[in-house]
């Protein structure tokens, strides 16, 4: 994807908050995930349609973007997240400092959430799996919110997850 | 880790004789370990049925994935073990995310059934989600604000508090309640989706903001625990066949301390002169109509009776009664004229002879007579009464 295409659909974004915590602040309790998630879509869904129920989904995909960096990350440096609107669509825009190496699984299951069998390796990972990898829960992302995900790497070692949520249409929050 | 003195935020229930299994809440556990007692529940639970076991998880909330697989885990290795068993899984239509999420397990498993649950949540319900219902909401509310704009403060409701209106049909009052009031915050409820879609369509056309409409099931609310300071349940206990579960949840959204207030109707006390008798007759048989449609519009003066059972104290009961004298009595005639055509078609579809029907009928045109004669009388008594949630 070309730098001239992202710039344009970012300037179509209105960017509605920000959030940044010291990794190290963040990892030490697991219940900032849910805590900074139902917060934050408490904040953003006011002026939405159905602001109840826009907040719950919204908390329930953001969660999960959350814990993949509770179980991602490491201590140095922040992690910092951005909310943008586009219309109906959300995006959540989250950094965080990982291991090295780490980048390139990320990379790996991101692009798995873009390809043609992404619900049936959801399938097969819900069905076998005792545990969700952070993988699935990628996925799931994609096959239960309709999200569409991408990587930034630009501030290696930190990974930026870019991750549109259309919760609006559709009927999901209407 | 809940903090002691809170409610707990997850709940799992197991009713055998029913043979429901329920999550409810908010469940986000780091690992399976933390839920090791649920999922242990959820495996006794189907060793316990015969059959078919429904897992409803109606008032899910939030779960993670951690949680999710872990449910579904024990779920599908049960009907790998037992090809006798059958399991459906009853999900909201409320709560979008955990219906496609539920969902895949039927594709997965043949022996897992996905149902959404959704409207008859009683009977006769379909005649107040209808639109034709919106313009009788609309006089109502416009006649009835008169009195409880007086009422509400006796009852808790003052500026700068979380207010929520369950069952708030076309919003209305939740637009004057925020007008009057100036709440900090208003979320309005119902089931009805013309309904919510007139009210955000009338609120932005006043240029109204901040009230939160909101699609829901007053029976099964996303809403979280102890968040309100004052819970309006106005005319919609009385429909519900069930109103002691509609009470327990409004007490549940309610902070300690905080009040409920619920308004209700004695449909047979309604009154008017001349031709009384036949306005007495049609609204005993109102009264005995609904009743068949599990709806008790006697409601009212009982009231004290369903707070105290719900756990209320410090419970407050008045009433008032709506007039052709409030104002102008073609408003009154109106309300009526529309009670009219709606129950005449309840009754016709409760299958009720024609001549019955035309006498139903003609003891609401005698109210609408009795409204709009110039030396008339007409009403339409209503108790208001609210009770706090103890601390
Ligand atoms: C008699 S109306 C009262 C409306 C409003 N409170 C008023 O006074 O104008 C009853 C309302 O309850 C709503 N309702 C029915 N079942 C419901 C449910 N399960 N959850 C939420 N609202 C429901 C109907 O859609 C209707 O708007």
């Amino acid at each position: 994807m070309g730098a001239s295409v992202n710039k344009t659909t970012e300037t179509a974004f209105e960017p509605l908050l920000q959030f940044d915590m010291e990794m190290e602040d963040f990892l030490s309790d697991w219940h900032h995930c849910d805590h900074v998630s139902s917060y934050l879509a408490r904040m953003i869904s006011h002026n939405r349609t159905d602001p109840v129920r826009h907040s719950n989904f919204f908390s329930s995909a953001l969660n999960e973007l959350l814990e993949v960096s509770f179980r991602g990350g490491t201590t140095d440096g922040k992690i910092g997240l951005s909310i943008y609107r586009q219309g109906a669509t959300e995006r959540v825009q989250l950094s965080f400092p990982c291991p090295p190496g780490q980048a390139r699984f990320y990379r790996e299951a991101v692009s798995k959430t873009r390809e043609s069998d992404a619900q049936a390796r959801y399938l097969d990972a819900i069905s076998n799996d005792l545990a969700p990898s952070r993988e699935s829960v990628l996925l799931d992302l994609a096959v239960n919110y309709d999200a569409r995900l991408r990587l930034d790497e630009d501030a290696a070692p930190a990974i930026t997850l870019i991750v549109d949520l259309p919760l609006e249409g559709e009927g999901m929050v209407s | 880790m809940i903090a002691a003195g809170l409610p707990q935020r997850f709940k799992v229930g197991f009713d055998p004789n029913s043979q429901i299994f329920s999550l409810a809440g908010t469940i986000r556990p780091r690992s399976i370990d933390e839920i090791a007692e649920s999922i242990h529940a959820l495996r006794e639970a189907i060793d316990a049925v015969r059959g078919v076991l429904y897992i409803d998880v109606k008032r899910l909330i939030q779960m993670n994935n951690t949680a999710f697989q872990a449910f579904i885990r024990v779920a599908l290795d049960a009907c790998r073990e037992r090809s006798d068993l059958r399991l459906v899984i009853v999900t909201s239509s409320v709560v979008s995310w955990t219906t496609r999420m539920f969902r895949h397990l039927s594709t997965i498993e043949p022996q897992i059934s996905v149902e959404v649950y959704d409207s008859m949540f009683y009977p006769g319900q379909d005649y107040f989600e209808d639109t034709s219902f919106i313009p009788i909401l609309r006089a109502q509310t416009k006649l009835t604000w008169r009195h409880e704009r007086t009422i509400l403060p006796r009852h808790g409701m003052r500026p700068g508090i979380a207010v929520a209106d369950i069952c708030c049909g076309i919003g209305d009052f939740a637009v004057l309640a925020q007008k009057e009031f100036q709440p900090a915050r208003i979320v309005a409820l119902d089931h009805s989706k013309p309904s919510l879609a007139y009210a955000r369509t009338v609120a932005a056309e006043f240029g109204v903001t901040g009230i939160e409409y909101t699609y829901g099931d007053a029976s099964e609310m996303l809403l979280e625990d102890n968040q309100f300071d004052f819970v309006a349940c106005r005319h919609s206990l009385q429909i519900f066949n069930q109103p002691e579960l509609l009470l327990k949840e409004l007490y549940r959204i309610v902070k300690p301390g905080g009040r409920v207030y619920i308004t209700n109707e004695k449909n047979s006390h309604c009154l008017g002169e001349p031709r009384a008798q036949s306005i007495q007759w049609t609204y005993n048989e109102l009264a005995r109509l609904l009743s068949h449609f599990e709806m008790d519009v006697e409601l009212g003066p009982k009231s004290r009776r369903y707070l105290a059972d719900a756990g209320f104290d410090d419970i407050l009961v008045e009433s008032f009664m709506v007039t052709n004298l409030d104002g102008d009595p073609q408003d009154f005639a109106d309300i009526i004229a529309g009670w009219e055509k709606m129950f005449a078609a309840m009754a016709a579809r409760h299958g009720e002879a024609p001549e019955f029907i035309d006498r139903f009928r003609q003891g609401f045109r005698d109210h609408i007579f009795a409204a709009l004669h110039p030396k008339g009388y007409a009403g339409w008594p209503i108790w208001a009464a609210s009770g706090r949630k103890p601390l």
